[in-house]
């Protein structure tokens, strides 16, 4: 008498599966498959182990099959007499599931080989280490391990990180995640992996901060808020070696609205002014970056030639020239203004052959005029007539620390002209390496907004490109995020050495570009509930599911809801709220009956200088730059000069 | 874990003398019958009736599924004398809730021949069991395989009866067991045993009661009776017709039901019936037998073979 033959485990788990190979379906040194239980542990993006006897493989499984004995349907119609409810069978039908894996980790590496017949084990922590070979960066002396979540499968769980020398370079970088609006949780995903980071970047590779740009809603407006954890996050934080707790230090830059004084923001409530500042630019700050506020068509060597004179010549400078009649010293857009009115009226005195000036054509000046004009006019709030200028703290960037611009109210034109000015200065304190970090993640949402996959090619798409392609080697990082990878620039998120993807448009992956992935694995991704990713790594040879906690900051909903938006105020009003910010001691009355009456553009400039240099004393400073009031005094008429007395005309 | 007829053919191939072949002889899966009516005694009072059983009834608690598999190949000659080689198992699948697994399995290789080929073959056999086979007059070829067959079926009726004494030993179950009970006096007595015959090769009756036999309506049985010539014990019978035969065959679902002669088993045949008719869901296609073949010993058929490697 034999009995049943039962699989022995050759570790503590008992093994899930076994190994086929037929003829049909043979295992190869990257695929195999495994039967298991009816029920079984083992699903899709399971990892596995395989054990043989002088080999061991990992494997995470792409897809699932099951079939019965059952060779045609007609048998199960002619079995039940042709009524699904009739018959019930006493037995159940015989029946596989079969998993296809694809191999992750040959151990031994080489020869490289078929997968061998063996038993099949779901992965332990350990095993999850060694099959994504994370044992090479996540331990020796200086490991370089971040936390990106959790792998679950079976009830068992391990933890998975990404190798910073990947993340952030010089490696590799970048971070590219897709995911459908408000399921694929992009937005929190990156504000977890941002926690990691600056929890877990090794101190010997230098000080790291971070800028996001916030472009819709609130979603990044409480990122120092912190939100109530539920347990399972909690245990989650504290498997993956985390503090769950907010951002420290955050700064907040949002232009102001046309007003001058309300902030174009939702993150306006009076509580969360202590660390929100104005994001003010001059005529200098736009100059410079020019190109970006030019279409295609504008873009030729004139134009180029005319806003470089503008720019070297004429800006921040004084400058005279006799056809002109006078000096000017421009200093900001109404200076400018004032500037090109002088050229017309000059051109036009000229009268038939006064088209050009000084080798520009009218045309040409014109159209830089309207643009730059245009600018001035539709961005109100962020570019100042007058030249004030309140920037990101450029040379002084903390260690950890995030700085969030709020672009999210400004017009399409201005976010642009804030994106490739932000992005450009760093990258120009980074060459020189005076930015106060060595290391800096931007984040960008929207990215097909930004680096469309079509369309007329423009700076700022360039701008990403190359930061893609080179950034790495600055410290100068990419975060991006899009609802549909198809839609951006295929060498921008090509350039990602990690790819990230929520739940996911069924559309989208039914296109060549996720070829590769097994039907599956897509099914899985379309339907991917909250708080779970698919990770692409360079280390891992196949993407692996991933769940990560809820940020331990506010959402952008919960923030609103918490610190609603104030409303917008008068323009007194504004000036004392802005003040009390920075002193809460002030009495508002004590601030209006100061500005009542004065010229809003000297307030503006003033307020504008206070926030900008944080005095101690607040008001003192600026009652100073406010200076005192010239009142209006009525002159009275002069007593005209009376008409000589004369006689009688002589002649 | 027996050897396989694939691993003796390897063993036999250097063996000196033997001249390899590759016959499988016809019936070599199965056992062999021949045709002919031997009339039973009936036990219900006559004339044979087709009585109906009531709707199907799914078999109350667990129940078991017996059933065997014999495999036979001519390896090759010395001279003109074959060297049979044979495989035979036996295995009972236990029905637990829905679900079947295998709770007994014998299996043995036989190498069958005349005792001079059984010693040319030499130490290539060691470690199996021999069946020599025994005559006075000269060899025939076409003979001993016939013989050999009939070892083979004995073998595989043993192999049958030790798996199924070891299950009802340990469990209380109904067994059902493909084929006739009276192949042990044992079984034959086993109150909770049933044997399912797919054969129809002796028939209980002629004349009218035959046709009433072999016309029996889908979900009807036939009066009992105690066919006549049993091996080993006595036991009742009656035939059930599982599907409507009609436009198909006589034989098309009928199939005999074997219990232990017991007076108790009279009461019991219709609920039996039920139950069995319950079991023809799911049905056994693609095999070509489904109409007579129990889903639940197809599975033990299904699980030999696969324990063989075959295809």
């Amino acid at each position: 008498m034999t009995s049943n033959p039962q699989p022995r485990a050759l570790s503590g788990q008992p093994p899930v599966g076994r190994v086929v190979a037929t003829e049909l379906k043979p295992s190869t040194p990257h695929q195999f498959y495994f039967w298991t239980a009816r029920e079984s542990p083992v699903g899709i993006g399971a990892i596995v182990r395989v054990d043989a006897d002088s080999r061991t493989v990992f494997g995470v499984v792409t897809d699932g099959f099951a079939y019965s004995d059952l060779q045609t349907p007609m048998h199960a119609v002619i079995g039940a007499d042709g009524d699904p409810a009739g018959a019930e069978e006493p037995t159940r039908r015989a029946e596989i599931r079969l998993f296809a894996a694809a191999v992750l980790r040959h151990l031994p590496e080489e020869p490289v080989q078929p997968v061998p017949l063996g038993l099949v084990h779901l992965a332990s922590d350990a095993d999850v280490v060694t099959a994504l070979r994370m044992d090479a960066y996540t331990e020796g002396e200086s490991p370089t391990g971040i936390p990106i979540g959790v792998y679950a499968a079976g009830g068992l769980e391990a933890p998975v990180y990404v190798d910073a020398d990947f993340l952030l370079g010089p490696e590799a970088a970048h971070l590219n995640i897709s995911g459908v609006s408000g399921l694929a949780t992009k937005t929190s995903a990156v504000e977890f992996l941002l926690t990691s980071i600056f929890q877990r970047f090794p101190a010997g590779k230098g000080r790291i901060a971070a800028v996001c740009f916030n472009v819709k809603g609130p979603d990044l407006c409480f990122l120092d808020q912190p939100a109530p954890l539920g347990e399972e996050d909690t245990r989650l934080y504290a498997r993956l070696g985390l503090t769950p707790k907010p951002f420290a230090p955050v700064h907040y830059y949002a232009p102001y609205k046309a007003d001058g004084v309300n902030l174009n923001t939702l993150r306006t409530h009076e509580a969360l002014q202590s660390n929100t500042e104005p994001l003010l630019w001059g005529l200098r700050e736009v100059l410079d970056y020019a190109e970006v506020l030019l279409n295609r068509d504008d873009v030729d060597a004139k134009a180029d030639a005319f806003i470089d004179f503008l720019a070297e010549r004429v800006v921040d400078r004084e400058y005279e020239d006799n056809t002109l009649g006078r000096k000017f010293h421009v200093k900001s857009f109404a200076d400018l203004d004032e500037f090109f009115r002088a050229i017309f009226q000059v051109l036009e005195e000229a009268g038939r052959g006064g088209e050009v000036w000084r080798t520009h054509h009218i045309a040409t000046i014109r159209k830089i005029r309207n643009r730059l004009g245009n600018i001035s006019t539709r961005s109100k709030g962020l570019v100042t007539d007058d030249g004030e200028v309140n920037d990101l703290p450029w040379g002084s960037f903390q260690d950890r620390g995030l700085y969030v611009v709020d672009v999210a109210g400004l017009d399409p034109l201005a976010q642009d002209l804030v994106f490739a000015r932000l992005v450009s200065r760093l990258r120009e304190h980074l060459e020189r390496r005076d930015l106060g970090v060595e290391h800096v993640v931007v984040f960008v949402d929207e990215l097909n907004k930004y680096a469309p996959a079509d369309g007329p090619d423009s700076y700022v798409r360039k701008m990403l490109l190359d930061i893609s392609e080179r950034g790495r080697y600055l410290g100068l990082v990419l975060f991006s995020a899009q609802q549909f990878r198809s839609q951006v620039q295929r060498r921008v998120v090509g350039n990602a050495g990690t790819t990230l993807m929520g739940r996911m448009d069924s559309d989208e992956l039914a296109l060549p570009g996720y070829s590769t992935m097994s039907p599956a694995t897509k099914a899985k991704l379309a339907a991917l509930p909250k708080g779970e990713l698919l990770v692409r790594h360079p280390h891992f040879t196949q993407p692996i599911f991933v769940r990560f906690p809820r940020p331990a900051v506010l959402s952008g909903r919960e923030g609103v809801e918490r610190f609603p938006p104030a409303v917008e105020l008068p323009f007194v009003e504004a000036v004392s709220r802005r003040l009390r910010a920075l002193d809460p001691s002030l009495s508002s009355a004590k601030i209006q009956d100061l500005v009542a009456g004065r010229r809003e553009a000297d307030v503006r400039k003033a307020l504008n200088a206070t926030l900008r240099a944080r005095p101690d004393q607040p008001f003192p400073f600026f009652v100073k730059c406010l200076g005192r009031e010239v009142r209006a005094e009525t002159v009275a008429p002069k007593p005209g000069i009376r008409p000589v007395r004369t006689g009688a005309d002589p002649y | 874990m027996p050897l396989t007829i694939r691993e003796l053919r390897r063993r036999l191939a250097p063996v000196p003398g033997m001249v390899p072949a590759a016959l499988i002889p016809p019936a070599s899966h199965g056992r062999e019958e021949e045709a002919c009516i031997t009339p039973a005694t009936l036990i219900e009072p006559g004339p044979v009736t087709a009585r109906a059983v009531g709707s199907p009834e799914v078999w109350p608690g667990t129940v078991a599924f017996l059933d065997g598999t014999q495999r036979i190949e001519v390896a090759g000659y010395f001279g003109t004398s074959p060297l049979v080689l044979a495989e035979v198992a036996a295995a009972v699948r236990e029905r637990v809730g829905r679900d079947t697994r295998t709770v007994a399995i014998e299996r043995r290789a036989l190498a069958i021949g005349r005792p001079h080929v059984l010693a040319a073959a030499g130490d290539a056999l060691s470690g199996i069991e021999t069946v020599a086979l025994q005559g006075e007059e000269p060899g025939h070829p076409l003979r001993d395989v016939d013989e050999a067959r009939h070892a083979v079926d004995r073998a595989r009726g043993e192999v049958e009866r030790i798996a199924g004494d070891e299950y009802r030993r340990r469990a209380p179950h109904w067994l059902v067991v493909d084929g006739s009970l009276s192949e042990s006096t044992g079984w034959a007595r086993d109150p909770r045993m049933v044997g399912v015959s797919k054969s129809h090769s002796t028939l209980p009756f002629d004349g009218e009661d035959l046709v009433t036999y072999l016309q029996l309506p889908a979900g009807h049985r036939s009066s009992i009776f105690q066919p006549a010539s049993r091996r080993h014990a006595p036991v009742y019978a009656w035939g059930l017709r599982l599907w409507p035969w009609m436009g198909r065959d006589l034989l098309y679902g009928l199939v005999r039901i074997e219990v232990a002669a017991r007076s108790e088993s009279l009461a019991a045949a219709d609920p039996l019936c039920r139950w069995l008719l319950a079991e023809r869901a799911p049905i056994s296609a693609p095999d070509g037998r489904w109409d007579r073949l129990l889903y639940g010993i197809r599975g033990v058929e299904e699980y030999l073979r696969a324990v063989r490697g075959e295809r």
